[in-house]
């Protein structure tokens, strides 16, 4: 199954991917490839690892600069916040788990095979590229949003499927893209329908297909900025 | 501290110890922020990336039992993938980004200089081995997080060309490197 070691310079081979991995020249997509291989083929994260000491020494031309101290409490505001450490450590843990987002991506993907066929789409007839539509669900979860993502006009459209939020709760609407932390679209209002207008840091990334993710938040939203509360629902922007 | 010291403190992190984790952050956050700045060339992002590097560790700190790395190229690792993964989603592959960074940051810098003097690793020595400007692509590659693309448009050769000069490149230093 792996490609063959020797097969030069131009058709590439294993290790020469890892060292393009170590090196940092590849492309946001080619890199998310390989990091899911690291996770999954111990043999490659071996290659990966005899790079990454191969190349390290360079890594002494990188000076020592002091961060601000608000790294620091901000660091632990993220991590230590509540006042039950215990759920605040395995939420924190979730949060940060790629395999986390990696299967809710994968799950995702897999209900919306489902999903695409309910209604509320119109036919794609004359808006290539226009729309992109995500089912938001989650395992032992009732909440379930179909999402549809205009580009024309900047908004997200949700449509409530099912699942109520408990009272004095929120739900609040996420956008993840690749490995970064999840980025806040706002409070989901209540109702069977919602517009969510997207900023133009995030029409970029939404264009590229991120994933959208609902959370329970305290009412009013996350006081964090980031998830505080359990993923209710998730799922993958695909274009239709 | 001696990296059985910072060892100590990635296994002690890995079982939540948070006293040790506080300590592993006074220690080593310099380092992994010039990572971070260096790559990001951003303070306001350098500082969330590395928070987030600092949430990776906590989280993934078991993780280091597997590895091949010294604690402190783990540590390093972590936050250069983390800064390269971000610099990636942020960057658009455009001529007026490149011909910026072209002109703040010319390579080989100074720095790599400094250490090729200061420290008798092998790898300076096998870089040396490569032509002029490959070398100089392998070395912006690895500090800045440079994409083929941007090293091709800075170096004004095709995409294809500059992947084959650094795989290329990078079979060389493995085979001097094994030498």
């Amino acid at each position: 199954m792996t490609l063959a070691e020797d097969n030069g310079p131009e058709r590439g081979g294993d290790d020469l991917l890892a060292a393009e991995y170590v090196l940092g020249v590849l492309s946001a997509d080619e890199r998310q490839i390989v990091s899911r291989r690291i996770d999954a083929d111990t043999d490659f994260a071996r290659l990966v690892d005899g790079w990454e000491v191969r190349l390290s020494p360079m890594a002494a031309a990188y000076p020592e600069i002091e961060p601000p101290a608000s790294v620091k409490t901000a660091l632990d505001r993220r991590l230590f916040a509540s006042t039950a450490p215990a759920p605040a450590e395995a939420r924190a843990g979730l949060w940060s788990s790629l395999a986390f987002w990696r299967g809710l991506a994968a799950a995702a993907v897999a209900a919306l095979a489902i999903y695409i066929a309910v209604p509320y789409l119109n036919p794609p007839v004359a808006q290539p590229q226009a729309r992109l539509v995500a089912s938001l669900t989650a395992d032992g979860s009732d909440v379930k949003y179909l999402a549809i993502y205009d580009a024309a006009h900047h908004e997200v459209g949700l449509s409530h499927v099912s699942g109520e939020r408990a009272a004095g709760k929120d739900f609040e609407l996420w956008m993840i893209e690749g490995k970064n932390p999840p980025v806040s679209m706002g409070v989901i209002p209540v109702g069977s329908t919602a517009h969510i207008v997207v900023s133009p840091a995030a029409q970029q990334k939404l264009a590229q297909g991120a994933v959208l993710a609902v959370s329970l938040e305290p009412a009013g939203g996350s006081p964090t900025g980031q998830p505080t509360g359990p993923v209710v629902a998730a799922g993958d922007l695909k274009s239709i | 501290m001696t990296p059985q010291d910072i060892t100590k403190l990635i296994v002690r992190t890995s079982m939540k110890d948070r006293a040790a984790f506080d300590l592993l952050y006074r220690q080593t956050s310099a380092k992994l922020f010039g990572v971070c700045l260096r790559v990001l060339n951003d303070r306001g992002d350098a500082e969330d990336a590395l928070q987030e590097v600092f949430v990776k560790i906590w989280t993934k700190a078991d993780r280091f039992a597997v590895s091949d790395l010294s604690p402190i190229s783990w540590l390093v690792a972590i936050a250069r993938n983390h800064a390269i993964d971000r610099i990636r989603a942020r960057r658009k592959p455009a001529a007026d980004i490149d011909a910026a960074l072209d002109v703040a940051d010319p390579a080989p810098g100074p720095e790599a200089l400094v250490v090729a003097g200061g420290e008798s690793e092998r790898i300076h020595h096998c870089l040396d081995e490569l032509e002029k400007e490959r070398a100089a692509a392998v070395r912006g590659a690895y500090l800045k997080g440079e994409s083929y693309a941007e090293l091709a448009e800075r170096h004004g050769v095709p995409l294809n060309t500059m992947r084959t000069w650094l795989r290329r490149s990078l079979l060389k230093l493995r085979e001097c490197l094994e030498r």
